[in-house]
């Protein structure tokens, strides 16, 4: 009986982490390749996701409001992980622009690195954007009443935690809480290696 | 002479804005914004000390081309901008144009504004008063 319940404790694995602000996907999904180019003009595919964990954020450079108050938060998270001992890695962040026909790679090369020099941005046609959008349950699209070349962009708010095998982890909503995002990171990234 | 002219300008202002006892504005800043960003947000907090509503119906600014009211929404997790035509301050009451909410947005000017920067609005309302802000450029979330 004390044998069968110790095989079960040891068959079942770490319990998941208990998440201040994020959510946990029960189990990860892949995610397929997708073809984007990062602010610096190079390809930016599933390979980069690979043995780094990602946080992304879905959103465009003309956007004052929103977008810039989540890539300072994302940038203080960075910051309060750079400060924790014994993070051998720190996540790489990506900014994926939901308004490919106006953030260009010299736009993108401006705007995201401003918020953290690691900062990657990262721009594709609609369809590799959708590729990647949809994969990851963002969604997105001009707003109502937009003018040709004046126009904002609805997008989820969402910032998704991608893992070092490229798959979708977990999801943190808004709002957004630099601290709560750091710990919940480290809680995930733990169970993750105790799980391997 | 540069001073005399900087005096002018600000009598010229003073004239053209005009105290509202009853409005009072509270931390007026302008989000630093990245180099070449297109749009810019300013916020602040609106306190109405009056036993009527204060309506903003036009906020001017001789720093932007163009000064919008507008308010952030997120609804089933997608964040929209709305267009406001107008904010209403209840009487007594207080509104707080922040991150993720009501804010003013702003074209932004050739000549990049930097934290320290400092911006002028003009606050109109459906009354007729007008009321003279100052904000700070900052940098912050």
């Amino acid at each position: 009986m004390l044998l069968a319940a110790v095989l079960l404790a040891a068959c079942s694995g770490p319990e998941p982490p208990q998440l201040s602000q994020g959510t946990l996907l029960p189990s990860a999904k892949p995610v397929t390749d997708f073809q984007l180019t990062d602010h610096r003009g190079q390809p930016f595919t599933l390979e980069n996701l690979k043995d780094n964990w990602t946080f992304t954020f879905f959103g465009y450079t003309h956007c004052p409001d929103v977008c810039p108050t989540s890539m300072t938060m994302l940038a203080q998270v960075q910051r309060k992980l750079e400060q924790r001992d014994g993070l051998d890695k720190l996540p790489q962040v990506v900014f994926v622009s939901v308004d490919p026909e106006r953030d260009t790679t010299a736009l993108l090369s401006q705007f995201v690195p401003y918020f953290h020099p690691g900062f990657i941005g990262a721009s594709g046609d609609e369809q590799n954007t959708l590729n990647l959008t949809r994969q990851l349950g963002i969604l997105y699209g001009k707003a109502e009443g937009s003018a040709a070349d004046n126009y904002l962009v609805d997008h989820s708010a969402a910032i998704i935690l991608l893992d070092p095998d490229g798959a979708f982890r977990a999801v943190f909503g808004i709002p957004h809480d630099a601290d709560l995002i750091a710990n919940d990171f480290l809680a995930i990234k733990t169970y993750y290696e105790a799980t391997q | 002479m540069k001073q005399t002219l900087l005096a002018l300008i600000v009598s010229a202002w003073s004239l053209l804005a005009t105290a509202d006892a009853t409005l009072q504005v509270e931390d007026a800043w302008v989000r630093e914004a990245p180099p070449n960003a297109h749009m810019m947000a300013a916020y602040m907090t609106l306190k109405n000390t009056g036993s009527g509503d204060a309506v903003l119906t036009q906020v001017d600014s001789p720093a932007f081309g163009h000064v919008m009211l507008h308010k952030s929404e997120v609804v089933d997790g997608v964040a929209r901008m709305i267009h406001q035509s107008e904010i209403v301050i209840p009487a007594q009451g207080a509104v707080e144009l922040k991150p993720g909410s009501f804010h003013l947005m702003m074209p932004a000017p050739e000549k990049r504004l930097v934290e320290g920067d400092r911006v002028d609005f003009v606050l109109t309302f459906s009354n007729g008063d007008i009321t003279r802000v100052q904000a700070d450029v900052r940098k912050k979330p």
